[in-house]
């Protein structure tokens, strides 16, 4: 899933020239997924669809910055989950949490004291993006391998460990595979990244999880 | 959730990204727990800083999620064994939020009825109002 498909961008481009039409197909596409991601979690349906609807608005809103590298269904279901969150907040559901300062609501939280001390290495968002984005492509190529070859359990420990951040012990005990496996899959996957972000002469400091169990 | 929140599992609840149940078991643990929301303002602290973290990366892209097609053919009962078994593990183990609500989605497609159609016609008419005509 990378990028808007040729479908959605066809869509957007329609939509961005005002089709009334276009926008219905949008709509038609996707609000079922975005209504069950909302209804799941809150479980009342006039809610779920008042939060859906104030997502499509907030999509038009923000369409002029929408750039197309995000695939269309990531984007809307971010601005549902920005949407959900809010409304949970506001009804008392959801705790406050200090936000980033890039956030757009939530500014009345402090961070604690040393949480910024790393602020040191802020740097454009563009450079962000650059190494984001070499790291989708590099997790693509090797899922995409995995998959293809049906390497199905180095996908799941490897999701496990990175995703869901489980202890290699839990990882092994629900794979029904031995700790040391997932050692060695986890030590490849990560040898292969740090390869990668050497290579393309990316910082090491930005990705603290690849070097932590370096000798 | 029995077992230790992990970090990767405390940036999913900031990205809305776990399931509902697990969303309530982290919502009420940092209800209990001042050092949690300590912890999550770690985490917020250091995205701002400008640090990657691998999961939160793996989840936004939907790295290895399966494609809307295969879940279709999964629903269909013809998807490959091998893979229907990577979705079941997916949705169930790890949980990926945005796969479950598509296979909800397909689901009800297939029991479509008229609720949808005025459903989608009330948000057409709520937003096409915000639609930039040229």
């Amino acid at each position: 899933m990378s990028g808007a498909s040729d479908t959605d961008s066809l869509l957007i481009e329609r939509i961005r020239r005002g089709d009334p039409d276009a926008w219905s197909d949008l709509i038609s596409r996707y609000e079922g997924r975005l209504l069950a991601f909302v209804e799941s979690r809150i479980g009342h349906r006039g809610a779920s669809e008042d939060i859906v609807q104030e997502a499509f608005v907030g999509f038009l809103n923000s369409l002029p910055n929408y750039d197309g590298r995000r695939p269309l269904e990531s984007y809307l279901f971010s601005i549902c989950a920005y949407k959900l969150t809010d409304h949970l907040r506001r009804e008392g559901r959801r705790p406050s949490v200090p936000l980033s300062t890039g956030s757009e609501s939530g500014g009345e939280w402090q961070l604690p004291g040393d949480a910024r001390a790393a602020s040191s290495i802020a740097r454009s968002g563009e450079r962000h993006g650059l190494e984001e984005q070499a790291i989708v492509a590099a997790l693509r190529e090797q899922v995409g391998r995995w998959k293809k070859r049906g390497d199905w359990v180095k996908l799941q420990c490897t999701e496990l460990l990175f995703v869901r951040g489980w202890a290699n012990k839990h990882v092994a005990s629900k794979l029904d595979i031995s700790e040391q496996q997932v050692a060695n899959f986890k030590f490849d996957f990560l040898a292969r990244l740090r390869s990668l972000i050497k290579r393309q002469g990316l910082s090491q400091d930005v990705f603290p999880e690849l070097y932590d169990d370096e000798p | 959730m029995s077992h230790r929140l992990s970090e990767s599992e405390l940036e999913a609840y900031l990205d809305e990204a776990l399931s509902p149940a697990e969303m309530a078991a982290v919502e009420m643990a940092v209800r209990q727990s001042p050092d949690l929301l300590q912890q999550l303002a770690a985490i917020n602290g250091r995205r701002d800083a400008g640090f990657h973290s691998l999961g939160a990366i793996w989840r936004r892209h939907r790295v290895s999620c399966p494609t809307r097609e295969q879940m279709g053919s999964f629903l269909l009962g013809v998807l490959d064994e091998q893979q229907a078994s990577y979705l079941r593990f997916h949705l169930n183990v790890v949980g990926c939020r945005l796969c479950q609500a598509n296979l909800a989605d397909l689901k009800s497609r297939q029991a479509e009825t008229d609720d949808a159609v005025v459903r989608r016609r009330k948000y057409f008419n709520s937003s096409a109002g915000y639609l930039h005509r040229p």
